[in-house]
């Protein structure tokens, strides 16, 4: 295959000042698991050869399944033109920053080979997981598995050429306690899919599916009794899981330098994070350093090199509570007169590299969790998402929660349901007073991050520990 | 797959390798163009060739179903051996999988021969025209600028052959100036239908009016949604309320409520392939015939919409409203959102209207309460006060945690205009409404 991408971009180098090719196959397999029923298992083979070129200043992109030659000049033909239909309305030739030439491979580094694990061994898993939920007004529980395995080949005009190889395996559990007119649910290991990591089955293994059912099943069973979660002011704790959807939404979004510059203003919004705020603005308390770190072993969001061949990277976002950096591509960085940060990726071979998350981590504190709980008088516990929304700017925010506990004295109390948070984003990060040690350290894998048109979804991670924030606005969903 | 007769083809040649297992299969195969601006240039522009197969082996109530963009014989075999490997060990369903018969089609998508040819440089054309006329008002424009041919093939082993063909026009902008934003959307199956210059007028009236906006307190108010913020809410309700399996399991707000008279006798609103003015899709995805369904009559709350697989585990009706096998567990959404028009025009809404916020637009609207149907989400790019039946001044943008049914049984007043509008599967098409109580939590300032 790479000698055909070679050849196409051979055709192509006298045509554009720059082009880079994308061969991506994507073999997919999910499984999921109703009531100790197997409702559905699919395997999908998806491969297909995307072509990106820059000719007349501006950007063309043209990608197809078909993968002979003669099919692929046409499709690389299609990209020029488009691209001499982008000129159109050009204001300056795009540029990019400069990045080495890399000739190098990638494999993610796993101990089980997931797709030589015998399809029985999976599904009996989340049978006996789902089967084992099923406990009082548990009257529905879920269980899934999906891994990926993905092969990339990427050359470029700068004579770059790269294969990369990325595993990829998640998933969880989900317990329904229904009622008369409510229901409630409890997820493991993570609300939405569960967990998910750049590993191997042992990835599966280390999540002790079987030893959480229980827990989780008399958990949605109390919050169907359970009174809401009181309306007020007070202090919280979140959760690890939750607390990695904070992060995506409110810091994860904010720092994308295409939305920063307008790029996607007409559709997943801007951000308040503007141009003359960088290295200027009081972004959280002195306890918030979130990095971007595509380096982090087993992070959903770490690989060799991005789709535009940068490699991979750790990068400061948010320095003891100043905010430093962005998220960038390489025509993004340029603007800033700065190199990229590796962080422009595309879901798949017919789809463009957008500025995306890698693993968007907050750093951990030195707090054990007993000590991060235990200076709290009154307030709550809150974990695992429900519910998610947050401007076009990423300013304001409002997050619902599957569990909250209450903290009274220093100790966790009784449950509480249907918990809702909601506040202004750098607010809410200077109330951070507190953030707990490397011990209770995860990365959280989320693997439907949305952004662009067409439509691409994203695997991207956050690494968190439980965090501490005073007087936040709380309530129940009605 | 380009006509029938390829897609007969490709139906036989599964046959010939599955033999003596029972089968669906579904097969897309089309090409997809899409110019984005912004900053008022073009800064992306992509196209795409693709198909997808996706064969579904079905061995005495153990199913799996294999994927694939490659249709060669190899490819194809290969795939089909994995999904027969795994009917064998895979446990059986807790109900008997029936397949469909055979079926005949009232509809037809819509296809524009003028909407397949419409290439990069006449999308990149039309775009410099909006951007020319609204640099001229020192705006900035954001969109994007789709176009799409594409056919659809579902059969199965019974011998149900379904093929139908469409096109799409989809189109999305947003202008801005400082503070000031508006957004205008198109959704159609012909490009014939396109106006850029209704479009730009459209976006420019609405942003010079959304200037200077000011903060209002939350509360509960008196609103009226455009179309647009309509079919935002009423996707959202039938995805969380509608879906007949969350109703056959006992989590949807419907279940209590089937057959109760909640709203005001003007709410109707059904999933209708024969409005006049939807993109009808023909068939669902194991090719039962698309029908009428009603989900709210009169006031009255219905039904849902039900999958072949809720239906045939919970011994209901399909209505046509299969989803792929890789959303399979999720159950069903309506395809083609309608709502019933009434009699008001949009200005005498506004006219007797003596104060109240009107909304253009809704910005990442989600669930919070799904038995209740309360949804949160933020008012995006027009968000007006209405004092003594006109429009004064132009609102900061605020959070609203609202519940549904809370806002449909306060609902006095619905337009007789109905638009054409984005939704879930198929286009909405929704009226402009008041209602009188519309909760808005919280504003947005630091």
């Amino acid at each position: 295959m790479k000698k055909i991408l070679k050849n196409i971009l051979d055709w192509l180098e006298l045509k554009v000042s720059y082009a880079d090719l994308r061969f991506v196959q994507t073999e997919k397999e999910n499984i999921e698991v109703e009531n100790g029923i197997l409702s559905s298992y699919n395997i999908s083979t998806d491969r297909g050869v995307g072509i990106r070129v820059l000719a007349d200043g501006a950007w063309g992109f043209a990608a197809s399944n078909n993968l002979d030659k003669a099919s692929l000049q046409e499709t690389a033909a299609k990209a020029l033109d488009i691209a001499r239909a982008s000129a159109l309305t050009k204001k300056e030739d795009v540029r990019l920053a400069y990045e080495d030439r890399h000739i190098d491979t990638y494999i993610t580094p796993i101990t089980k080979n997931p797709f030589q694990i015998n399809p029985t061994e999976k599904i009996d898993l989340l049978v006996k997981a789902t089967r084992m939920m099923l406990k009082d007004k548990v009257k529905k529980s879920e269980g899934s598995l999906s891994f990926y395995k993905t092969h990339k080949i990427f050359v470029s005009t700068e004579g770059s050429e790269l294969e990369q190889t990325i595993f990829e395996s998640g998933g969880g559990i989900v317990a329904y306690a229904i009622g008369e007119g409510d229901f409630q649910k409890r997820s493991y290991p993570s609300s939405f899919g569960g967990d998910y990591a750049t590993r191997g089955y042992e990835f599966i293994e280390e999540m002790n599916l079987l030893e959480n059912t229980e827990r989780i099943a008399e958990e949605a069973n109390q919050l169907l009794v359970a009174p809401p979660t009181p309306e007020g002011i007070t202090d919280i704790v979140l959760g690890g899981s939750q607390l990695a959807l904070q992060v995506h939404e409110s810091c994860g979004h904010p720092v994308e330098l295409d939305r920063v510059l307008g790029k996607e203003i007409s559709y997943a919004g801007g951000s308040f994070l503007t141009l003359d705020k960088l290295n200027n603005f009081t972004y959280g308390s002195p306890e918030v350093t979130i990095v971007a770190d595509a380096t982090v072993p087993g992070g959903l969001g770490t690989f060799g090199y991005d789709d535009e061949g940068v490699p991979a990277s750790k990068s400061y976002l948010v320095n003891k509570g100043k905010f430093v950096g962005y998220l960038m591509s390489r025509e993004d960085a340029l603007k800033l007169g700065l190199k990229s940060n590796g962080a422009a990726r595309a879901e798949n071979w017919n789809r463009i590299p957008l500025v995306r998350m890698t693993n968007v981590n907050l750093l951990p504190g030195n707090l054990e969790l007993d000590k991060l709980i235990g200076d709290i008088k009154e307030g709550l516990y809150l974990d695992y998402n429900k519910s998610w929304s947050i401007d076009d700017k990423r300013i304001n925010f409002q997050f619902g929660t599957e569990i909250a506990r209450e903290i009274k004295n220093g100790k966790l109390g009784k449950i509480y349901k249907n918990a809702v948070y909601q506040g202004i984003t750098p607010g809410f990060w200077k109330s951070c007073d507190g953030i707990s040690s490397e011990k209770y350290w995860h990365v959280w894998g989320l693997p439907n991050c949305g952004k662009g048109q067409p439509d691409q979804g994203m695997h991207v991670a956050h690494g968190t520990s439980p965090a501490r924030f005073r007087k936040v606005k709380v309530g129940a969903s009605k | 797959m380009k006509d029938i007769n390829s897609g007969k083809e490709l139906v036989n040649k599964i046959k010939s390798f599955i033999k003596n297992y029972d089968f669906e299969i579904i097969a897309s195969e089309g090409k997809s163009e899409l110019t984005r601006f912004a900053e008022s240039y073009i800064h992306q522009n992509v196209a795409e060739t693709n198909l997808n197969l996706i064969v579904k082996v079905i061995n005495e109530d153990r199913i799996a179903a294999v994927g694939m963009n490659s249709i060669d014989d190899h490819t194809i075999s290969k795939n089909i051996e994995k999904a027969i490997e795994v009917t064998k060990i895979a446990p059986k369903l807790d109900y008997h999988y029936q397949l469909l018969k055979p079926q005949s089609y009232k509809i037809k998508s819509k296809y524009s021969k003028d909407t397949a040819n419409f290439n990069p440089l006449n999308r990149a054309q039309l775009v410099s025209q909006l951007i020319k006329e609204v640099n001229k008002r020192e705006y900035e424009a954001a969109g994007a600028f789709k176009t799409e041919e594409s056919t659809l093939l579902v059969a199965n082993s019974e011998g149900v052959f379904a093929f139908d063909r469409r096109t799409k026009v989809d189109f999305n902008c947003v202008i801005t100036r400082d503070n000031s934003t508006a957004h205008a959307s198109f959704i159609d199956s012909d490009i014939n239908n396109f106006n850029m210059n209704k479009i730009t007028d459209e976006l420019l009236r609405t942003a010079l009016k959304n200037v200077e906006q000011i903060e209002i307190d939350p509360g509960v108010y008196t609103v009226i949604l455009s179309p647009e913020a309509v079919s935002e809410i009423l996707n959202y309700t039938s995805y969380t309320a509608f879906n007949g399996k969350t109703i056959m399991e006992g989590k949807s707000f419907v279940c209590h409520n089937q057959g109760k008279k909640i709203f005001p006798e003007t709410i109707t609103v059904s999933d209708d392939p024969f409005d006049e003015l939807t993109m009808p899709i023909p068939f669902d995805l194991v090719g039962y015939p698309r029908e009428k369904i009603d989900l709210i009559k009169n006031g009255v709350i219905k039904d849902g919409v039900y999958d072949h697989l809720t239906a045939l585990k919970y011994n209901r009706k399909c209505t046509g409203n299969t989803l792929p096998p890789e959303q399979a567990s999720f159950g069903a959404l309506p395809f083609n959102l309608v709502m019933k028009e009434g009699s008001n025009s949009v200005e005498e809404m506004i006219s007797s209207t003596k104060k109240g916020i009107y909304i253009s637009r809704f910005h990442y609207v989600n669930i919070l309460n799904p038995m209740s149907v309360q949804l949160t989400g933020m008012t995006r790019d027009g968000t007006f006060l209405i004092e003594d039946g006109k429009i004064v001044r132009a609102i900061k943008n605020m959070r609203f945690n609202t519940s549904v049914v809370d806002m449909l049984k306060a609902v006095d007043m619905i337009s007789k205009e109905r638009q054409t509008k984005p939704g879930f599967i198929g286009p909405a098409v929704t009226p402009y409404l008041r209602t009188n109580n519309f909760t808005f939590s919280s504003k947005t300032s630091f």
